[in-house]
């Protein structure tokens, strides 16, 4: 018999639109469960540039936009401390880019009250030793940089505090329907196929690019216009500031620091297939051939991987757009009510991260609208628990950068930690280049979701430095069956599966030392663990 | 000349790999120090535009350079642990015996004014346990004693005049405490038709860097470039008879100054025993030894490793009719400059130089032969043996030879 769950909505799709929207609907007190059907964010939210917009990029083309991304960046620095990196930005002008460009974006600003300082040259190559010495203007800015796992994760944990439901790895398989009415959906367990039952007066579809996907279970039809972007990751964080090129939006502009990494992208190509996050070299190295300009020895500095993720576009065409409902170009807010005739049914796609709130207060004013309900949005002013930790790990013996790491990272978690560490030697760092530590590592393994080496890697950074995991994948397995959290065989499909990830990521890049990198991998993995697919062809 | 083309200090091309902390004589011995990868490249990469962490274990690195050399990527890492020395050492506050150790010269020359005096008192077991006391010092570890008659007393010579001319760098050690390598040195280029000038020089300041004090050490290594570019502009030939002092002419000065005067005095710079193996191969050395029926042990410093050059000592001596000489293979002797001489420290250091005991009295030789004064205080220490410097050896080679004829 298929289990049976009850509630008032349900959110298809965990990445940061899904979850802002579960949190917006539980700090209301409206019932919803988020169904996703991999990890939280393991769609596009997870594979982006983690730039917190400050609107300025927009702003000639896209005044709305702008100043709608300057609102939700002040919003986001207030609210969402233990996500964003107050970095300030750059915005710098090489030679043979427009002086009329620049003339324009500086009025542009100031009439929509984005804060821009023109700042000397001198002073800018002083604060950014690798930008090119020949820029010729540059100019502060109040962007900064997110980090987008801490983000969905922790939007999720407070909603989740204030009594929504999450079900990761449950795929929405069916759309339920009584007559014009949205009456729930199925969902199917990703990894044991169970499936279970959930009736809802609302569905919100806020599945990215599959949103085409999940409106076609409705039977609704969807076009989403997917947008491939790509994303080069530098060994470490060589600039402080968020660094653009000053011109009219284009590829390939921007370097971004978030943690020990510097983030560098990006390119756009239509596809049509949501899933497809493939890598290409020739693209890779027109992006860096871009990025010259602005940093000249980008060829020259080491690259640790790179990786793809899918914008999801939609554009309704003008006059058949009857919800009338687009709030600005950026995101679309879908009510298929007034759109297709189905009641209880909702999209909420576009936009992005930055706007992610703004996008989920506009769409649970609808839901509520519909449900009668009159509690008013709070999330522009209710703080989400910070990740610092600084007044816990004092007398915790540990090596001073995995302290560091733990007391900027564990949050509401600290105190367990703490007990752990107390109570077990696991103070030594199994990921080395990002210090991860089996205790934190162990406090973020779900407990009844078995063990996902990718998991616990968006929820501590294990296995992301430069080495890629070639020896903190095969430590947290082999931690993991050791302390009885999981059996040698589904360490070693999970041993498979992230190492695989990580090669995908590190070959595309591989020359000189990531090369190296990956051929030492190789021989620790394949020759020395004789890991091979057999791994997987369990499962 | 000497190529010069060291990598940048990077800490970009670690690839983790672990080598550098298996050669690392502290991680074999203690696991309280953080090991070299990660206190050098890796912790370098976390607080790149970061939050700066301290981490008070680089005081339990030596120095030694044995990662610089077992690093398959190149990576400097010893160079990144100077600099994190350097940083540590001015958020904590430098030790007044830290201080007093880094500045072996001053105390040299304060210390062989009173040389008597303070030999006795270096020696006195209650003068012992108070600066261990008060300055930290290990009252269990032999300390080098200090000359009256150093060499800068004995050897006033400013200019040479022969063909081949060597501005000789002698340090600290052949200055203040062992005259007589020093003397052996002139000797043995006297006999090969060459004569010494030695011009003015300071500390060439390892000790500084490796006790943090980076600035100081900086300026000592400025002076000396300076000073000794005056020669070697003039066709001299710099050699040196320690090999610390021999890797900070070569290869530190380019590492902390990143300067072009650090480079053009590196490539004039030679190892004694370097500088007579080219005379050799240029068909330039007096091969006329007298028969020597020793077997010696031959114990390579690190500071010898670090600069890649095999064991030139090795190549000459067994030049000597007679002189068998076996390399005794040994790791670092723990010692490691000042760092034997603190007490913090003393658990680890003779850890270190345990395994160092062990192959010198295994290869069973007459005596030890190394360059290095650090060095042989462990050696005396911890082996039975006599250690003596190469030069020592040449020289009575030579004389033995002259008299004979
Ligand atoms: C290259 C690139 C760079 C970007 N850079 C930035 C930037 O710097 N700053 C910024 O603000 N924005 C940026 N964005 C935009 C931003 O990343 C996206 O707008 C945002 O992540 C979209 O979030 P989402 O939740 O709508 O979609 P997603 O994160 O894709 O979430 C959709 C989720 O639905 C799940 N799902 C799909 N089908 C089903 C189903 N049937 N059942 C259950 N679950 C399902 C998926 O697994 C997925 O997790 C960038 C985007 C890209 C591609």
């Amino acid at each position: 018999m298929t289990k049976l769950i009850e509630t008032d909505v349900i959110v298809i799709g965990g990445g940061m639109t899904g979850a802002g929207v579960l949190r917006d609907l539980a700090a209301r007190g409206v019932k919803a469960v988020l169904v996703e059907r991999g990890d939280l964010g393991s769609g596009t939210s997870t594979r982006n540039h983690g730039l917190l917009h400050s609107g300025c990029r927009y702003v000639v083309r896209d005044e709305d936009a702008a100043i709608e991304s300057y609102h939700e960046n002040l919003i986001l620095k207030k609210t969402l401390p233990g996500a964003i990196d107050e970095t300030g930005g750059l915005y710098v002008k090489v030679p043979g880019d427009d002086d009329d460009y620049v003339k324009l974006w500086v009025e542009a600003n100031r009439k929509v009250g984005i804060p821009v300082e023109e700042i000397p040259v001198a002073k800018a190559l002083e604060m950014e030793p690798f930008l090119s010495k020949d820029i010729e203007a540059a100019f502060l800015t109040p962007d900064g940089a997110l980090d987008p796992f801490v983000m969905v994760v922790d939007i999720v944990a407070d909603a989740v505090s204030r009594g929504a439901k999450v079900l990761t790895y449950h795929k929405a398989v069916k759309i339920l329907k009584s007559q014009n009415r949205v009456t729930g959906a199925v969902v199917q367990n990703s990894i044991t196929g169970e499936e279970i039952e959930i009736r809802a007066k609302m569905v919100v579809n806020s599945a990215g690019p599959w949103s085409g996907q999940v409106a076609s279970l409705a039977e609704v039809p969807l076009h989403m216009i997917n947008n491939r972007g790509m994303l080069v990751i530098f060994a470490h964080r060589f600039n402080k500031h968020g660094i653009f090129r000053l011109r009219k939006p284009g590829d390939a502009e921007a370097f971004i620091p978030t943690r020990n990494v510097t983030l560098f992208g990006t390119t756009g190509i239509n596809t049509d297939d949501p899933d497809d996050t493939s890598l290409d070299r020739q693209e890779m190295i027109g992006m860096l051939r871009e990025g010259m300009p602005l940093v000249p020895k980008i060829f020259e500095m080491r690259l640790i991987r790179a990786f793809s993720g899918n914008r999801p576009l939609y554009q309704e065409n003008g006059a058949d757009d009857p919800s009338g409902r687009n709030v600005t170009r950026g995101m679309a807010l879908l009510d298929h009510q007034n759109r297709d005739g189905l009641e209880g049914f909702i999209t909420i796609t576009g936009g992005k991260l930055t706007t992610f709130r703004y996008m989920a207060e506009k769409t649970v004013d609808l839901v509520c609208e519909k449900l009668g309900v009159s509690a008013k949005c709070t999330t522009h002013e209710e703080v989400v628990p910070h990740r610092d930790a600084k007044e816990f790990f004092k007398t915790v013996d540990m090596a001073p950068a995995a302290k560091n790491k733990i007391r900027q990272w564990a949050g509401l978690r600290a105190k367990s930690i703490e007990e752990t560490m107390k109570k077990e030697k696991v103070n030594t760092p199994i990921c080395e280049c990002e210090q991860v530590t089996w205790a934190e590592a162990e406090s973020v393994i779900p407990e009844n979701e078995g063990f996902n080496i990718e998991g616990i890697r968006r929820r501590t950074r294990l296995g992301m430095g430069p080495c890629q995991g070639t020896f903190c994948n095969f430590r947290m397995a082999a931690v993991a069956v050791e302390k009885g959290i999981t059996s040698a065989k589904e360490a070693s499909r999970e041993l498979y599966h992230s190492v695989m990830e990580r090669k995908k990521g590190m070959g595309v890049v591989a020359t000189g030392e990531t090369a190296k990198q990956l051929q030492m991998m190789e021989a620790i993995y394949r020759i020395s663990l004789g890991l091979r697919q057999e791994a997987e062809a369990h499962v | 000349m000497h190529n010069t083309l060291y990598p940048k200090p990077s800490f970009d091309q670690c690839i983790k790999c672990n080598a550098c902390v298996i050669d690392c004589p502290v991680s074999n011995v203690s696991l309280d120090f953080g090991g070299p990868k990660h206190l050098g490249p890796e912790l370098k990469r976390l607080i790149e535009n970061n939050e700066y962490i301290d981490d008070s274990r680089i005081d339990l690195c030596t120095l030694c350079g044995n990662c610089d050399l077992s690093c398959p990527e190149n990576v400097q890492v010893s160079t990144l642990l100077a600099f994190s020395k350097e940083a540590h050492a001015e958020i904590a506050g430098t030790k007044f015996r830290d201080f007093v150790l880094a500045n072996a010269e001053t105390v040299g020359k304060l210390a062989s004014v009173f040389a008597p005096i303070t030999n006795l008192a270096l020696k006195m077991k209650p003068v012992r346990k108070i600066m261990e006391g008060v300055m930290g010092l290990d009252s269990e570890r032999l300390f080098p004693s200090y000359r009256f008659k150093n060499f800068n007393r004995i050897y006033k010579k400013k200019t040479a005049n022969t063909k081949r001319k060597v501005a000789y760098y002698a340090g600290c050690y052949a200055t203040y405490n062992a005259p007589e390598i020093a003397e052996a040195f002139v000797k043995v280029m006297e006999y090969n038709g060459i004569e010494v000038a030695k011009p003015d020089q300071k500390c060439c300041g390892i000790p500084m860097f490796a006790n943090g004090q980076m600035k100081q050490g900086k300026k000592n290594a400025e002076y000396n470039i300076n000073s000794f570019l005056e020669y070697t502009r003039q066709g001299y030939d710099v050699v040196v008879t320690c090999t610390s002092c021999t890797l900070a002419l070569k290869k530190e000065y380019i590492m902390y100054l990143q300067s072009e005067g650090a480079h053009e005095l590196a490539r004039h710079v030679y190892d004694a025993d370097e500088y007579l193996r080219m005379l050799h191969a240029e068909g330039e050395l007096n091969t006329n030894f007298a028969e020597m029926n020793v077997k010696a042990g031959y114990y390579a410093p690190c500071h010898m490793k670090s600069q890649g050059i095999g064991n030139p000592a090795m190549d000459i001596l067994s030049l000597i009719p007679g002189y068998e000489i076996t390399d005794v293979a040994a790791g670092c002797c723990g010692q490691c400059g000042t760092y034997g001489f603190k007490k913090e420290k003393q658990d680890i250091s003779l850890s270190i130089g345990k395994s160092m005991a062990e192959a010198v009295e295994e290869v069973n030789a007459d005596y030890t032969v190394t360059e290095c004064g650090m060095c042989k205080n462990a050696l005396d220490q911890l082996t039975s043996k006599k250690t003596i410097h190469p030069m020592i050896v040449l020289a009575e080679a030579y004389e033995k030879a002259e008299k004979r004829s």
